[in-house]
């Protein structure tokens, strides 16, 4: 049980954490959102379930004893406080660790006992309603007063529409037990039992979890699709012993209210279309109960797949497009029809396969972005700052791979917009600038990759203050720190070592700077750049490939090599004559629409010798150039010739070839050859 | 009146409650003070009701829950009725779930327990 569950139980409750913490951050703000109370209930309830069966104790205790917590938050016995919230949080906090011990499959030793006990201490103590909060409270509509409906999700009311056209009841049943009926859950149960014997339970308030659980005063409904009619049911259930009171009537569909959105997820979001829930035709109108009932059973939507089967699907996936590319180019030579008509649809096929694949591995940056709420919140609080966070754009999507690699930079850059960035509420103030600052994270879709921008409104970078530092750290001479520019900055911030804090702090000076980030951003394909205005604030901007396994790139011949440089650094490719180039300052340099590009001669910057095929293009004869941009600097790379456009896949190079300069990695050619993909960034130099 | 077999270790309870369901108008077609003997009896004398205690010590590894699940297999329509102390909820649901009609708590009720064995009687 432990091993083959135990990937399930740490995937899910991975969910559940970060759903609880975004929750806890809205009901926060807002110490009326039931919808986040439910929520927030729902999930610890079930963490507390699976840890339990999992036998992890430590997990279930606290989990248990939060969801006791917000149980009373729930009953409005107990009113939300700062106290409460900072409580569930270390809550929280203390699960994601424990969780974490159990990853690692680690003995856990983490001590439990101050955080059980301040949630006991809170179960314990009186808390009386705020007069801010109790106002706003509607009074006696607690979320399980006896006049509430339960509100069906969106299956349960195609259940229920099928239960209803195929001639069965649909009746709201509240049972009432009778005043110290012991026992209650047990009885509730026992109630519960009969009435599944008679049909099937669409819903209940409280839940059946709650109900089992004793989580109910006296009185409970229940939605039951039955055959039976309500005069039968009335007479089964008053022959309950401690049933006081029945109370049926014909149920009506009402959608669910629409609540606080699930963190998209969208292996869990994806789901068919709603048809597919309804059972064919013939299955239900003509078939016995029995049958009937089968067909409300719910049809699996979606299912969980491991990462490391998605990574071997798609690599898998480009030995095939590689394959595909190979038998195109043989079929065209052989010339026969009905080959090439194969041939054609099976390229089609591939590729629309190696879209779909593509599509299973993206998910919505709000995936990691989510989390980023509580990280500020947690930031800002022990800074004692205030700051609203905007995140605009989080539904995009992106392969997981990069989004598992950005989460670090990302929270990085944000650390430093807390730390160095935004100013003390005082100061703010006095500078006529709000007090709350605003950090705001903005995702867009651009052709072929995406990017990120994190802004902050706070007091932007000091140019001289970080050139006296850099000057002062010898990394670089005097005469220039009076005179830098943006890009200089930012090149001086990402150096290794380089900190302008004034003091080593525990959010941003954790003995990584923002050369990490670049570095990070980087290997990922991906570029940095920067914009600040002194007093108004500075802003990062992350450009990212979409994918790494699969990038677009343009081949181009040098001697006999093949090299693949990716597309998205390519401005354009020009021909030119020899005479062309200029010599500057013992530079070769190109005049591009009077812009001045140096020329990089590929074959000598990557040391390809190889023999002397038809050598370097002879006298008169036109030159090729690809023309990359990076970090706004453009570059003309010179090469023998260009041989076209492709997909290809990014296979890594085994580790003995790994650190070659200016090679970022290789891929399989249609006609089976190696052709090594360019690393821009070892050419900035 | 009916005929009932009653199952529970404790001579005492079994006193009790014949002294009960004999005032009711009731007859006890038999008692036994473990699950093994409940069972073997029930299969015999197929009351109209059993009442069953469902704190029993094992018995040729049968409780009062295995008890419960024997009868159920040999009579789906058997009507169990479990006394149980107030504190064995979890044995209950467990009991429930495996067909007990109804449950009492001790200290019994007199009252409890007719209005509870009638209503298990009316029903089908």
């Amino acid at each position: 049980m432990q091993d083959s569950y135990r990937e399930i139980f740490l995937s899910e409750s991975q969910e559940y954490i970060d759903n609880i913490n975004g929750c806890l951050v809205r009901l926060e703000e807002n110490p009326r959102d039931l919808n986040s109370l439910n929520e927030i209930f729902r999930c610890t309830h079930t963490m507390k379930g699976m840890s339990a069966t999992m036998g992890y104790d430590k997990i279930a205790q606290i989990s248990h004893q939060m969801e006791d917590l917000l149980d009373e938050l729930r009953g409005q016995k107990k009113f939300v406080t700062s106290h409460i919230i900072d409580t569930l949080f270390a809550g929280v906090d203390l699960l994601e660790k424990l969780i974490q011990e159990v990853r690692l499959n680690q003995e856990s030793k983490t001590d439990i006992s101050a955080c059980m006990e301040a949630l006991k201490n809170l179960l314990r103590e009186e808390i009386l309603p705020e007069p801010l909060a109790a106002a706003g409270i509607e009074t006696g509509k607690t979320p399980f007063s006896a006049s509430d409906e339960v509100e069906f999700t969106e299956t349960e009311l195609i259940k229920f529409k099928k239960a209803k056209e195929n001639g069965f009841n649909v009746f709201n049943i509240r049972i009432t037990l009778s005043a110290n009926c012991p026992m209650k859950e047990a009885r509730a149960f026992l109630v519960i039992t009969n009435l599944k014997r008679q049909g099937e339970i669409l819903g209940a308030l409280p839940s059946l979890e709650a109900l089992k659980e004793g989580k109910f005063d006296r009185s409970f409904l229940i939605v039951l699709v039955v055959k039976e009619k309500s005069e039968i049911l009335q007479q089964e259930l008053m022959g309950i012993s401690e049933v006081d009171n029945v109370n049926i009537s014909p149920a009506e569909m009402k959608p669910q209210a629409p609540s606080i959105p699930e963190p998209a997820h969208p292996q869990e979001t994806a789901s068919l279309p709603s048809a597919a829930i309804i059972p064919p035709p013939g299955s239900g109108s003509a078939g016995t109960q029995t049958e009937q009932q089968s067909s409300y059973l719910k049809k699996i939507q979606s299912i969980r797949i491991p990462v490391q089967r998605l990574d071997k699907i798609m690599n898998f996936m480009g030995e095939l497009a590689i394959s595909k590319i190979r038998l195109v180019q043989v079929v065209q030579s052989l010339k026969i029809q009905e080959l090439e008509e194969i041939s054609f649809t099976l390229d089609h096929l591939t590729s629309a396969l190696q879209d779909e694949i593509m599509q299973t591995r993206l998910l919505p940056v709000a995936y990691i972005l989510d989390n980023f709420t509580r990280v500020v919140r947690d930031l800002a609080r022990r800074k004692n700052k205030e700051i609203d966070l905007e995140i605009i754009g989080s539904e995009i999507e992106l392969d997981r791979v990069v989004l598992d690699e950005i989460g670090d930079p990302l929270i990085h850059l944000l650390r430093n917009s807390i730390d160095h960035g935004l100013e003390a509420p005082e100061e703010r103030m006095s500078k006529g600038k709000n007090p709350k600052g605003k950090i705001s994270i903005q995702v867009t879709r651009q052709k072929g990759h995406i990017s990120i921008e994190i802004s902050d409104d706070g007091r932007g970078v000091d140019f001289a203050a970080v050139g006296r530092k850099a000057v002062e750290k010898g990394l670089i001479p005097e005469q220039e720190a009076s005179n830098l520019d943006a890009k200089r900055v930012l090149e001086i911030l990402t150096m290794p070592g380089f900190s302008t804090a004034k003091e080593i702090t525990d959010t941003s000076g954790r003995g990584v700077g923002l050369d990490v980030v670049k570095v990070k951003i980087e290997s990922l394909g991906g570029r940095l750049d920067f914009e600040t205005k002194i007093g108004l604030g500075t802003k990062f901007l992350l450009t990212l490939p979409l994918t790494l396994a699969i990038i677009k790139a343009m081949l181009v011949k040098i001697k006999e090599e093949i090299l693949a440089v990716p597309l998205m650094n390519i401005r354009e490719t020009i021909k030119v004559r020899p005479e062309e180039i200029k010599m500057v300052q013992h530079f070769e340099v190109l005049n591009v629409r009077n812009e001045v590009i140096p020329v990089i001669r590929m074959e000598k910057e990557l040391g390809i010798s190889g023999n002397n095929g038809q050598n370097t293009a002879g006298l008169n004869e036109a030159i090729s150039l690809v023309i990359i941009e990076y970090e706004k600097k453009a570059l003309a790379l010179l090469v023998n010739q260009i041989i076209g456009e492709q997909d290809i896949v990014v296979k890594p190079l085994p580790a003995f070839v790994k650190k070659t300069k200016g090679i970022a990695g290789a891929t399989i050619l249609g006609n089976g050859r190696v052709a090594l993909i360019l690393d821009i960034m070892s050419l900035k130099n | 009146m009916a005929r009932i077999l009653i199952v529970d270790d404790a001579l005492f309870m079994r006193q009790v409650l014949t002294t009960i369901f004999i005032t009711e108008g009731h007859e006890v077609c038999g008692d036994a003070s473990n699950a093994k003997d409940g069972v073997e009896k029930y299969k015999t004398l197929k009351p109209d009701l059993v009442t069953m205690d469902i704190v029993m010590p094992m018995m040729e590894e049968l409780d009062g829950i295995g008890a419960v699940k024997e009868i159920t297999k040999f009579d789906p329509k058997a009507k169990i009725l479990i006394i149980s102390a107030m504190s064995q909820q979890a044995l209950v649901v467990e009991a429930i779930r495996l067909g007990a009609k109804e449950f009492l708590n001790k200290p019994v009720n007199p009252d409890r327990l007719k209005d509870a064995v009638r209503k298990i009687l009316a029903n089908p």
